[in-house]
This record gives structure tokens, sequence and C-alpha cells, in this order.
């Protein structure tokens, strides 16, 4: 800023100023279009994938056989869609990704709930509570958020089996609970600790009591880290692949494994535009969230992969 | 600090989740490890293998598919760095062009919101030989532009690093945006005064003082290549043959189609060790690092 502002008065005075001024200015503009071209090549890269999925789910097979790819569709015809949603197959069963649609949307409410329940009472007691042990269980849940899934996958089967739960919605959101518990545990503790003292004395004089403080005092002041936490989840749960592939049961199976059947295991002749708008239709909620609420989604990554 | 009468509470209010970390992880675990050393078929055997307790590791080192998975995950790991690279190029630019930042943060980060299985339908879609972008490279003239990598075994985990550098860039440029962002700006206005050229300013002062964020980049890159599934799964389906299987879809393949627990639990105790191997230095880095900044403190 003072630079520019200073300039102007410069020219005034010294008589070479003139001659330094635009050949600086200008070295400035040519490396930032330099930069700016090089960014935007890659914007354009990043864009390919998003641009050849939507228009090839926009074209008839007809077109799509000619092995134009990057073309525009000949018109805009949504039929593609409408069969991905209604119609496409995964295995025997013809009644398109809404079944999907709809098991991801049920397994995401009690998955939330639980996963969200568990970390933040954890979070909170850890934080600003005196429990003894809590740095040694801080630490056994920070390498815990390493655990590779496969090495408790099975063992996890056979708890949600003698649970009753296995293949049901519920089995699934119990293990979407236990797999995001070390890392949400650890994002909302960090978030706690920053909670004044001054705060917590207070309100130990006023009741004192653990459950009263958490509703009252607490769960109020949690608006920001709970969006954070809520794309988070959202995000992650809608998108995994593997816990639904593996607890999903017939008519439990999220979007994600139903997409996987329609577009890998499919039988018969590809639709290549029904696969990919089947894709298409699986991205659309966490693209939404993304593009709306963009800024949360950014925090939410970035501490559940440093922190976790 | 705690009231008498509520001192329970907070002991209760942890049980759940004490209760997960014992069951679910730490007692899951020492199943799993106990029951590679079994020779449990499709079912559970309790009965540790007295006479050859380490068949199944013996086993997994003798099978060249296995090998094989190993070798692709170092492979892809050692492909996937790319991503840090392109992404550290990435936040330096957008850092020094303040210009289209949001525009340009966003487009670099959709791709994390997309499910991997999306991401790699759409890249196995522009791998398609007849009808993807080969065809098209072939339509505007560049007919020797070959992008049928995922047909063959030899060039099919290529296919699989590309999609995984695009998918991932974006992320890493979030992390050295903000590694950026923390540079003391008078650095910067230090080194313009100096007359410090481009590439001195960020081979010899940037990279060395943002080595912590590129370390972290590295093993959450590591991590995450350790575990990677979802991406082989959606591209190759772990094919040709079996050219593309990592550790991951050997074990889930070990369980579901060849039922042998006994198999599947030793490459999931495999998969462990070999995370063990990253994750340790990064514990031991950040415990020295939080020991430096309080000896600066004080």
């Amino acid at each position: 800023m003072s630079s520019i502002a200073e300039a102007p008065l410069g020219t005034v005075g010294a008589t070479d100023e003139p001659v330094a001024f635009p050949a600086k200015k200008k070295r400035i503009r040519g490396s930032s279009i330099a930069i700016l071209v090089f960014l935007t090549i890659c914007a354009l890269f990043f864009c390919v994938p998003l641009y050849v999925v939507v228009v090839t789910s926009l074209k008839s097979m007809d077109q799509i056989r000619q092995g134009d790819i990057m073309s525009l569709p000949w018109s805009l015809d949504f039929s593609a869609w409408w069969q991905a949603w209604d119609k496409s197959c995964s295995g025997t069963l013809c009644q398109g990704v809404k079944v999907g649609f709809l098991n991801s949307i049920e397994i995401l409410i009690p998955s939330l709930v639980l996963s969200i329940g568990l970390s933040i009472v954890t979070g909170y007691a850890l934080a600003l509570w005196n429990v003894k042990w809590a740095n040694a269980f801080l630490f056994i849940l920070f390498m815990c958020a390493f655990v590779p899934f496969q090495i408790i996958m099975v063992p996890l089967i056979l708890i949600t089996g003698f649970l009753h739960v296995y293949g049901t919605i519920w089995g699934i959101a119990i293990v979407h609970a236990v797999l995001a518990m070390p890392i949400l545990t650890l994002i909302f503790r960090n978030y706690y600790k920053g909670i004044p003292q001054e705060i917590m004395s207070a309100a130990m004089m006023d009741s004192g009591s653990f459950w009263r403080i958490f509703w009252e005092i607490i769960l109020p002041m949690s608006g920001n880290i709970m969006i954070v936490v809520l794309i988070l989840q959202i995000t992650s749960i809608w998108n995994d692949f593997l816990i639904g592939l593996t607890y999903g049961g017939i008519g439990t199976q999220p979007m994600t494994v139903i997409l996987a059947n329609v577009v890998i295991t499919a039988l018969g002749e590809a639709n290549y535009n029904v696969d990919m708008a089947a894709a298409l239709l699986t991205a659309f909620p966490p693209l939404i969230i993304y593009f709306v609420l963009g800024r949360f989604f950014v925090q939410g990554i970035t501490a559940g992969a440093i922190k976790g | 600090m705690a009231v008498r009468w509520s001192h329970w509470s907070p002991q209760l209010a942890l049980t759940p989740s004490l209760a997960v970390t014992t069951v679910a992880f730490a007692g899951s675990i020492g199943w799993t490890i106990w029951l590679s050393f079994t020779r449990s078929r499709r079912f559970a055997d309790y009965a540790i293998d007295t006479a050859e307790p380490w068949r199944q590791y013996n086993r997994l080192l003798h099978d060249a598919i296995f090998l094989n998975a190993l070798k692709n995950i170092v492979v892809l790991g050692v492909g996937s760095l790319l991503a840090i690279v392109f992404g550290f190029i990435l936040a330096a630019m957008i850092d020094r062009e303040k210009r289209g930042e949001g525009i340009f943060r966003t487009i670099f980060l959709y791709p994390l919101a997309v499910s991997l299985i999306v991401t790699g339908l759409a890249w196995r879609w522009l791998f398609n030989p007849p009808l993807g972008l080969q065809a098209f490279f072939a339509r505007i003239g560049l007919p020797w532009l070959h992008f049928d990598w995922l047909n063959y075994p030899q060039t099919a985990m290529y296919g699989i690093i590309l999609g995984t550098v695009w998918q991932g860039s974006g992320f890493y440029m979030a992390l050295m945006l903000s590694g950026l962002k923390s540079i003391n700006s008078e650095i910067w206005s230090a080194a313009k005064l100096d007359g410090v050229s481009f590439w001195r300013l960020y081979l010899e002062i940037i990279i060395p003082m943002m080595r912590f964020t590129f370390l972290t980049c590295a093993i959450l890159l590591s991590l995450g290549v350790v575990k990677a599934y979802d991406m082989v799964y959606a591209m190759t389906n772990g094919g040709p043959g079996q050219s593309t299987w990592v550790p991951a879809y050997y074990m889930l393949n070990a369980y579901w189609q060849a039922q042998n627990l006994g198999l599947a639990a030793a490459a999931a105790v495999v998969m462990l060790l070999i995370t063990a191997a990253i994750f340790i230095p990064l514990v031991l880095l950040t415990a020295w690092q939080q020991r430096r900044q309080e000896a600066r403190v004080q």
C-alpha cells in the first residue's frame, strides 16, 4: 500500500523516478500473468474429469460411441440421469441408485448422532475435568486414529454380529462411530482446551454438575466446531465405501456400494452415460456442501488430518 | 478443580469411549494378531499353531501376489509424492499472487469432497481406450499420446497414481498454504530488499523453513497409501490380472473370496506393522518439536 501511495509523490521531486517506476510495475505484472496462466492451466486439469463426467452423462450412447469424449452433448438429454436414478441395475435388483441414496441418508443420521455424541462428551470430559489418566488416554487415542481399518475389521464383524446389528443400519453406524471416535475426540478436546479457565470456574461455582455445564454452557459455545465436525462427518460417511461394503447387508448398502455395483459388476453392455450419471448423483450431496460451506470443509479436513 | 459430589460424572462419561478403545481397538488388534498365528480357515480357530506359528506369514512372504502388492504400495507412495510437490507449487503460486486465491483454492480442493469411488470411476472412463482420452488425442492429431495405461499390467499402477495425485494435490496445497502463511512476513520483505532471486528464496529459505510441513505431508501421504483401496477397486478392481493388488485388497480378498481368516489376519498385521514403522517417527518428531518450542518460550 505505502509504495503505491508514495510513488506519485516521488515522481514530482526526482527526475529519474518516472523511468524506474513503470519498469518496475511492468516486471511485477509480467510475473503475475505467468503465475495466473499457470494456475489457470492447473485449474483446467482439475476440472477435466468433472467436465467429462457431466457431458458424458448428458450424451446418448450413439454420440458416446463416436469417441469424442470432450465434445458437448448434441442435445440436453437427462434421460440417462433418470435411468441411473430409477432403473440401473445393482446385481439383479434394477431399482436404480435411489435405493442407495435412501440407504445412505438412513445411515447418515444414526452415524452422525453416535459418532458426534460419543466424541463430544469424551472430548469435553478430557479437556475440562480433572481426569488423572487424561494424557495417557489421549496418547492412546492419537495412536488409534492411525490404525488401519483392516486390523479391526473382522473382530468388528463378530462384535456387531454378537450385538445382532450386523448388516443393519445400526451396525454400520456403530462402526462409523468407533472409527471416527479417536479423531473427533481429539478435535473436540483441542477446541475445549481453549475455553478460558474463568468460565469453567464460574460454571463450577454456579452448579458444578458435569451434565448441566455441558448442556447449558459448553454445548451452546460449540457452534463453530460443531459445523466443522458435522461437515467432516457428513462427507466422510457419505463417501465411505469399505464400511458400507463390509457391514451393510441386502437393503442397507450405501450409495457408493450401489454405484460400484452398477458400474463395475454390471452385466451386459456398458451404458457409459448411465454410469456417469450415477457417479454424478452420488457425488452431488458432498459437492453441494463443499461449494456452499467450503471454508468449514477445509478446516475440517485439515483438523482431521493433522490432529488425527 | 472438580467438586467432590460430581467427581464420578466425568469418569462415568468416559466409560463408553474407554470401552470402545479397549474392545474395538486394543482387544480387536490383539484378536487379529492372535488369529494370525493360528490355522483358521473360514471360521476362527483359536488354537495357536505351535508346530508352525509363522505359517501364515511364511505363506504371505512366499506369495508372489502379496509381494507384488507390497511393491505396488511402494510405487504408489513414490509416485504420489508428486501430489506434495504439485501441492507446494500451487500453494506457493497462490500465496505469491493473491488475486483469485478463493477461486483457485475452491477448484483445487473440490476432488477432496468427492467419494474415491466416484473419482476412480471417472478416471476409469477417461482411460477407456476406444472412447476415452486416447481416442480424443488421436482425433486432435496426437495419436502417439497413449492413454490406455489401465489395460496393461506394466502401466496400470501409473494410472492409479495419476488419479491419486489429481485427488490429493489440493489437500497438500491447503496444508502448504497454511504453512506458507505462518512464515513471518518480514522474511519476504527482507529477501526482496536483499535482492534474493526467486529460486534461491524458495530453495534456500522457504523450503527449509517448512521442513516440518513437508514431513507431516509425507507421513500423512504414506499412511494413506498403506490404506489405499477404494481408488484401486474403482479404477482397475485389482486388474489386469492381479497386477494392481495392494495389501488392503489382498486382505479383503483373503477374507471374503479365499475365506482364509488366518491369512487375512496376517496380511492385516503386516499393514499394521508398516503403519507403525511410519507412525513412530511422527510421534518422536512431534515430541521433539514440542520440546524445542517449549525451550524457545523459556
